[in-house]
């Protein structure tokens, strides 16, 4: 086996998190087409780690990677790429991964793709997908110089659960520390939302909505449903509209609720990561081309001034109807 | 202290998109309005804002692209930068952030930079790798999606909040010199001002040349751009205002949602 596949285990405190399974899934995929060796490398700071299955482990250990930094994970990036040679790199495209995953295809002189989507084998090569230009467009790239260092959206990979043997557990004792950072430490702030995890009706607001106060309109159609909560895109939180509590997002909260009604939101990839496991969506925007449509099992192409105040005598007549 | 902010002029959102297929590009209408990449809106705002606390700073504003560009550079000028330089490229293609963050780390050699700050990502290519792969390229640490941050001149330091997945944050002390990119939420931007914008009229924005092989190294490249993929059935609703708000409820109601 010449071609090399490194993935890079997202882990909190020595601990691999599952999303790590789904970079196995990609590496699988790419490793069954080039017929690759695959490792997956941990740094950390842990004496003990279990083998995993599908690949082997290379568990790079020092006191100076106990904690996140993008200068020790980069570090401890290089080191595993001296001594596997990997054609091909896979880093999760999370908080910790866009941060360094970029640093480190620079500093290998390599091509970087960030977000994949998705992986098209075909004509004897693999196309790297992501999404792009508002979630409007999706890019089909090919590989360069290598190292490739590709970063995967979480969610877009199925977790691997292949009946696989556990792979060898190697370690490497490192003298990482990191240099340039310091006094590192973290809040984990109350961000619950009680109201809109448990949600089955969601009415989403986005940038579309122009002014704060249209925000009334949308608590006045949350109105119309039981058991609903509103919520935003990043651009209606960063505006002050709503807390960042109610955030949908990548770096946000993830929903599921029964329907979503995204209403004046473009739809990029970054807020999909957070509502496509809704069971019905509803999109409200002005922009015929608004990628969001594509995401949406019902799509209305209207100004939500207009629309919502007509939804929401429909829903009144309805009431009194019944009463 | 010196401050760069690095820039991208992108097409607004709403502005309509042909796909090329020859070109294996996307282009845009040419009535397409441009307008400054929005996150890197931040962090000029962020920059003047160091400004405000620390006078005597020096902001600079660099760029990557067409004639088009000044405009974007030349608004940052109006918001209060000082200097604005321009790298000419003069296609409308795919160009590698490996190779511009190249051009950036090349422009900055020589012009000691203390502090260097760009938007976590551009609002059409979501890529966010020229911000960190210039700090990789320079040998100084960078932080992405920042929410907060300070200069502490004193301790030639820079403390930075990073937003974390799930609205957690993370805090630390980056050694000057260093990047961040900074994350939307970090401020609002400011319009210009009057005094700034007739400013901005007298000074000129200086053109910089590269070596055009770093143009030639061979990194990823987009062969195909498509019209983005469709995962729901979306029945797109018909007729009036009022129809369609009748058609919704129907819908709704037939699925037992309200």
């Amino acid at each position: 086996m010449d071609h090399s596949i490194m993935i890079i285990c997202e882990q909190s405190e020595g601990r691999i998190l599952p999303v790590t399974y789904e970079l196995l899934a990609c590496a699988a995929r790419i490793g069954g087409f080039y017929n690759s060796s695959i490792t997956a490398v941990l740094p950390g700071n842990t004496p003990d780690t279990d083998a995993i299955s599908g690949a082997d482990l290379l568990v790079i250990n020092s006191p100076g990677l106990a904690e996140y930094t993008a200068e020790g994970w980069e570090k401890a990036a290089l080191l595993a790429a001296g001594e596997l040679k990997p054609n091909i790199i896979i880093i999760a495209h999370t908080s910790t991964g866009y941060d360094y995953a970029p640093r480190v295809a620079a500093l290998l002189d390599g091509s970087c793709i960030t977000s994949v989507s998705g992986i098209e084998l075909s004509d004897g090569s693999i196309r790297y997908r992501r999404s792009g230009f508002h979630g409007k467009l999706d890019m089909l790239y090919k590989e360069g110089k290598q190292p490739l260092v590709i970063t995967v959206l979480p969610g877009a990979f199925p977790a691997y659960d292949q009946q696989a043997a556990p792979g060898m557990v190697r370690y490497m004792n490192a003298d990482i520390q990191p240099v340039h950072t310091s006094n590192v430490h973290f809040s984990i702030s109350d961000q619950s939302n009680t109201e809109l995890e448990h949600a089955e009706v969601v009415i989403a607001a986005g940038k579309g909505i122009g002014k704060a106060e249209n925000l009334e309109l949308i608590r006045e159609m949350a109105a119309c449903f039981n058991r609903s909560a509103i919520a935003g895109s990043r651009v209606a939180c960063d505006n002050g509209w709503l807390e960042y509590n109610a955030q949908v997002g990548l770096t946000g909260k993830k929903v599921s609720p029964q329907l979503y009604v995204a209403c004046g939101i473009s739809g990029s990839m970054q807020h999909i990561a957070g509502m496509k496991d809704s069971k019905t969506v509803v999109s409200i925007n002005r922009d015929p081309d608004a990628a969001i449509f594509k995401n949406s099992d019902i799509c209305i192409i209207e100004d939500l001034e207009k629309f919502i105040p007509a939804f929401i005598r429909e829903a009144e007549k309805h009431h009194e109807g019944r009463v | 202290m010196k401050i760069l902010v690095c820039i991208k002029q992108v097409p607004d959102q709403e502005s309509r998109i042909t796909v090329d297929p020859e070109k294996a590009w996307a282009g845009y209408a040419e009535n397409a309005s441009y307008w400054i990449n929005r996150y890197d809106e931040h962090a000029v705002e962020a920059a003047l804002q160091i400004r405000e606390k620390l006078p005597g700073t020096m902001i600079d504003i660099v760029s990557i692209g067409p004639a088009r560009v000044k405009a974007a550079i030349r608004r940052c000028m109006e918001m209060g930068a000082d200097q604005g330089f321009h790298l000419r490229y003069e296609h409308e293609d795919y160009l590698s952030p490996s190779i511009k963050s190249r051009l950036i780390a090349e422009f900055c050699r020589d012009r000691d930079y203390d502090l260097i700050l760009t938007g976590v990502m551009s609002e059409d290519m979501m890529s966010g790798q020229t911000g960190p792969m210039t700090a990789a390229r320079l040998g100084i640490p960078s932080a992405a999606s920042v929410m907060k941050l300070e200069v502490d001149l004193e301790k030639q330091c820079l403390y930075v909040e990073r937003e974390l997945d799930a609205g957690h944050r993370c805090f630390m002390e980056l050694k000057l010199p260093a990047l961040a990119a900074v994350q939307s939420g970090i401020n609002r931007p400011r319009y210009p001002s009057l005094s700034n914008v007739m400013r901005a009229k007298s000074t000129e924005i200086e053109e910089i040349s590269y070596d055009d092989s770093l143009l030639d190294a061979k990194y990823e490249t987009v062969e195909k751009v498509l019209e983005a993929g469709s995962d729901r059935a979306g029945l797109t609703l018909q007729g009036s205002t009022a129809e369609k708000a009748a058609a919704l409820w129907q819908l709704l109601h037939e699925r037992s949602l309200i």
